[in-house]
C-alpha cells in the first residue's frame, strides 16, 4: 500500500462533507483498497505505449478493458474519413500468453451500414523471454490470420527493459519490429465457412494505414505506477503522450500522434485470480 | 446530530470495520453465513458436516465460509451437496485433499434428504439471456435478449425441476413472437456412484430445442484425467401467440470427450467430438482457464459444415444475493455464459443448452483449480 491512508481518509471525509450522502464513497474506498495493476494499454489494448506495444510481463489473470480514440488523418479503416473508436479487452490466460480481443468502429459513418459492428480482431501474444537484469523481456504478437477484412492487425516482436531512476521513477525502454506483411482470409460474408482456408500473405501498405510495419520503439517514463509519459516512434510517425493512474485499476491516457493530431483512451484493470475481501481471511488456515 | 457527522462515522466505521469483526459480531456473522447454506446436516461424532450452497459457482467459497460460520473446530470433513448428492468428502488443511464419498457418507445423505423434504429455500435467480449474430451489413447486430426469473424445485435426492418466466427484450434473429412466456421448463435427475456421475434432463431446453439429453462422467476431484458421453435426442418447438408449436424429435446429439487439467499452467484441455445438430460432424479442441468466479475458454472445430473457432466465458451477475431469509431467497445467477464464434450462419458445431453442462460443473470441485485459488 503506498498511499497515505490519513490522507486518504481526510480527502474522502472532505468529499463527503461537501456533498451529503454520496453513495459513491464505499466503492471509492474500496477501489483504492486493491491491489495495483499495470494497465497502460496502446491503441488496440495491449500493455504498451500509444501505437507501440511492448514486450512487458503481465501477471496471470490481469483483465484489462476500455476503449481508445484514433483520429481520422491517422484512421486504420478509412484513412483520412473517418475517426475511430477502438473497444478492447485483454487477458493473461496462462503465464506468458495473452489473448486480446478488440473492435474496431469507425465515427460518423458516411454511407449507412458502412460501419456493421465493426471489425473485430483477436490477437494473441507471446512472452517468450522474461526479463532478468541483463535481458530485456520478449515478446511474439500475431493477430488471427482468419479475419476477412481487417485494418488494425499486430504483428511484431518486440523487446522491452526497465531501468530504476532512482527509487520512484523508471523508465522502460522498448523496440521492436512489425512486419510488413500480414495474413488475410480470400473470403467473403457469405462463404465465410471455414476460417483455415485461402489464407494469403498480403503487404501492410496495400492498407488504408499500413500500422507497425516497419522498425518500432518507444520509451515509458513512469513515477512508480501512478503515471507516466510516453514517447514513440511506430514506424511511421513520432508521437508523444502521457497518463495517469486513479484509484490504481483506471487508466486514463491521451497522445500527439506526429505532432498533429490528439488520440485518447481510458481503461480499467483488475486481476480475476484474486479472492473476493470476505474469503480472504476465512481463507487462513486454522 | 448533522448527517454529516453521521456519515463520517460510518466511514470512520468502515474503516475499523476489521477490528469490530474479532469481537462481538462474529457471532452474527457466524449466524448469516450460515443462512447462505441449505440442507446442513452437521455430524459432530465423525466430525463431519454436509451442506448444499447455490449461491456461488466457485465451491471454494462454500467451503471457506463453512469453516468459519462453525463455532465447532472439531469439524474436519466437509461434503458440499449439489442437488441433494455429495460431490466429494474435503479436507481443509494447508492442501484442500478430497476423497470419493463413501456408500455409508451416501446413506447418511440419502436419509436426510427423505427426512426432510422443506430443507432447501425458494429460490428465485435473474438470469440474462443474450444470443447474437454479429456482422450482416443490412442489420449490423441481430440480437435475442431475454431476462428470466427463475427457481428450482426438489421433488427427490438428485430431482429438480426447472421452472421460470422469460421477458423477451429483443428478438431480431428469428420470427417467434415477443411475448411474455415460460422459461425453459425441465426435469434434471443428477446423480453420482463411485468416481460417476450422470445428469438426465427432460423437457424444454434453451436455444428452442426440447426433448431429452443425458450426460455421464467419469471422474474424481483428484485425477487429472476425465472422459465423459453425452446423447440427447430433441426438436424444435417455440411459443406463439396463439400456443406451442413444436417440430417431431429429429435431432441426434451425441458427443464424447476427452480432458486433462494440467498443473502448470493452470488450464483444462478438452478434445470432443460426434454429431451435433443439424447432422453436422466433427471434432473440437477446448483450452479452458478457471479463474476465481470466472471460466474463461478458446477452442477451435473442425466439422462437415465448416470449421471455427472462437472465445467463450461464464461469468456470475453481480451481486449475487438480493434478498435473502430463512425460507426464501432472491438472487442474481451464480452463471451466465457466453460463447462467441468466428462465423455465423453456417450451422457449424451448433448445441442447445440444458441447465448446467456436466462436465463444467464437476471441474468446478477439482482440487487443483480450489488449491490453485489460495496461492498467494
Amino acid at each position: 500500500m503506498n498511499i497515505n491512508l490519513a490522507d486518504l481518509f481526510l480527502f474522502s471525509v472532505r468529499i463527503f462533507i461537501k456533498k451529503k450522502g454520496n453513495i459513491l464513497l464505499p466503492f471509492f474506498l474500496m477501489l483504492c483498497f486493491q491491489i495495483s495493476v499495470n494497465a497502460q494499454s496502446n491503441i488496440s489494448g495491449k500493455p504498451g505505449l500509444i501505437y507501440v506495444p511492448s514486450a512487458t510481463e503481465t501477471k496471470e489473470g490481469t483483465f484489462s478493458f476500455g476503449v481508445n480514440y484514433n483520429p481520422i488523418d491517422y484512421g486504420f479503416r478509412f484513412n483520412k474519413k473517418n475517426s475511430e473508436n477502438i473497444y478492447f479487452i485483454n487477458l493473461t490466460l496462462i503465464p506468458r500468453l495473452e489473448i486480446n480481443v478488440n473492435l474496431l468502429r469507425i465515427n460518423n459513418e458516411k454511407i449507412k451500414g458502412q460501419k456493421g459492428i465493426g471489425d473485430r480482431q483477436i490477437d494473441i501474444k507471446y512472452l517468450i523471454l522474461k526479463e532478468k537484469k541483463y535481458q530485456p523481456s520478449l515478446a511474439l504478437i500475431i493477430s488471427a490470420p482468419f479475419g476477412i477484412d481487417n485494418s488494425l492487425t499486430t504483428n511484431a516482436l518486440i523487446a522491452t527493459k526497465s531501468f530504476k531512476l532512482g527509487t520512484t521513477f523508471s523508465a522502460d525502454f522498448t523496440a521492436g519490429i512489425g512486419s510488413p506483411y500480414y495474413i488475410q482470409r480470400d473470403d467473403n460474408e457469405k462463404s465465410n465457412y471455414n476460417i483455415f482456408q485461402d489464407l494469403k500473405f498480403r503487404k501492410k501498405k496495400e492498407l488504408a494505414y499500413a500500422y507497425l510495419s516497419g522498425t518500432i520503439g518507444g520509451l515509458n517514463l513512469h513515477y512508480g505506477q501512478k503515471g507516466g509519459l510516453l514517447f514513440e516512434w511506430d514506424s511511421k510517425h513520432f508521437n508523444v503522450g502521457a497518463y495517469g493512474k486513479l484509484f490504481k485499476k483506471w487508466t486514463v491516457q491521451a497522445g500527439i500522434l506526429n505532432f498533429d493530431q490528439v488520440t485518447f483512451g481510458t481503461s480499467y484493470a483488475l486481476n480475476l485470480k484474486t479472492l473476493p475481501k470476505r474469503l480472504k481471511k476465512a481463507n487462513e488456515n486454522q | 446530530m448533522k448527517i454529516s457527522n453521521l456519515l463520517s462515522g460510518i466511514v470512520l466505521m468502515f474503516l475499523t470495520f476489521p477490528a469490530f469483526a474479532q469481537t462481538e459480531d462474529m457471532e452474527s456473522i457466524r449466524k448469516s453465513l450460515w443462512l447462505n447454506y441449505e440442507n446442513t446436516t452437521l455430524d459432530p461424532a465423525n466430525g463431519k458436516i454436509y451442506y448444499e450452497q447455490r449461491l456461488d459457482r466457485n465451491p471454494l467459497y462454500g467451503l471457506l465460509e463453512m469453516r468459519k460460520s462453525l463455532a465447532d473446530t472439531n469439524i474436519h470433513e466437509y461434503l458440499p451437496i449439489f442437488q441433494g448428492i455429495i460431490m466429494a468428502n474435503y479436507k481443509l488443511g494447508p492442501q484442500i485433499t478430497a476423497t470419493v464419498p463413501t456408500p455409508e457418507e451416501r446413506k447418511v445423505q440419502r436419509l436426510k434428504f427423505l427426512a426432510h423434504p422443506d430443507r432447501y429455500k425458494f429460490d428465485f435467480w435473474i438470469q440474462p439471456l443474450f444470443s447474437a449474430i454479429f456482422g450482416y451489413r443490412q442489420q449490423t447486430l441481430q440480437s435475442n435478449t431475454s431476462v428470466l426469473l427463475q427457481t428450482q424445485f426438489y421433488l427427490w435426492q438428485g430431482m429438480v425441476l426447472n421452472a421460470g418466466i422469460l421477458f423477451p427484450i429483443t428478438n431480431d434473429m428469428d420470427n417467434n413472437p415477443k411475448i411474455i412466456r415460460p422459461a425453459p421448463v425441465f426435469l434434471n435427475q443428477f446423480f453420482a456412484f463411485g468416481k460417476n456421475f450422470i445428469s438426465a434432463s427432460a423437457g424444454t431446453f434453451y436455444n428452442d430445442q426440447y426433448g431429452v439429453n443425458v450426460q455421464y462422467r467419469h471422474t474424481d476431484m483428484t485425477n487429472p484425467w476425465s472422459y465423459g458421453l453425452e446423447a440427447g435426442l430433441t426438436g424444435r418447438y417455440y411459443y406463439a401467440k396463439d400456443g406451442v408449436y413444436s417440430s417431431s424429435l429429429n435431432q441426434v446429439f451425441l458427443q464424447a470427450d476427452v480432458a486433462y487439467r494440467l498443473n502448470r499452467p493452470d488450464v483444462t484441455l478438452k478434445l470432443s467430438g460426434g454429431q451435433y445438430l443439424w447432422k453436422d460432424r466433427g471434432a473440437r479442441v477446448d483450452l479452458i482457464r478457471q479463474f476465481t468466479n470466472v471460466e474463461i475458454g478458446v477452442y477451435a472445430m473442425k466439422t462437415t459444415n465448416g470449421a471455427t473457432a472462437g472465445f467463450n466465458f461464464a461469468i456470475p451477475i453481480p451481486p449475487g444475493k438480493l434478498l435473502q431469509g430463512r425460507n426464501a431467497r432472491l438472487r442474481t445467477t451464480d452463471q451466465f455464459r457466453w460463447e462467441y464464434s468466428y462465423t455465423r450462419g453456417f450451422k457449424i458445431g451448433e448445441r442447445y443448452r440444458t441447465g448446467y453442462q456436466l462436465d463444467q460443473k464437476l471441474r468446478q470441485y477439482h482440487t487443483t483449480y480450489l488449491n490453485s485459488q489460495r496461492g498467494d
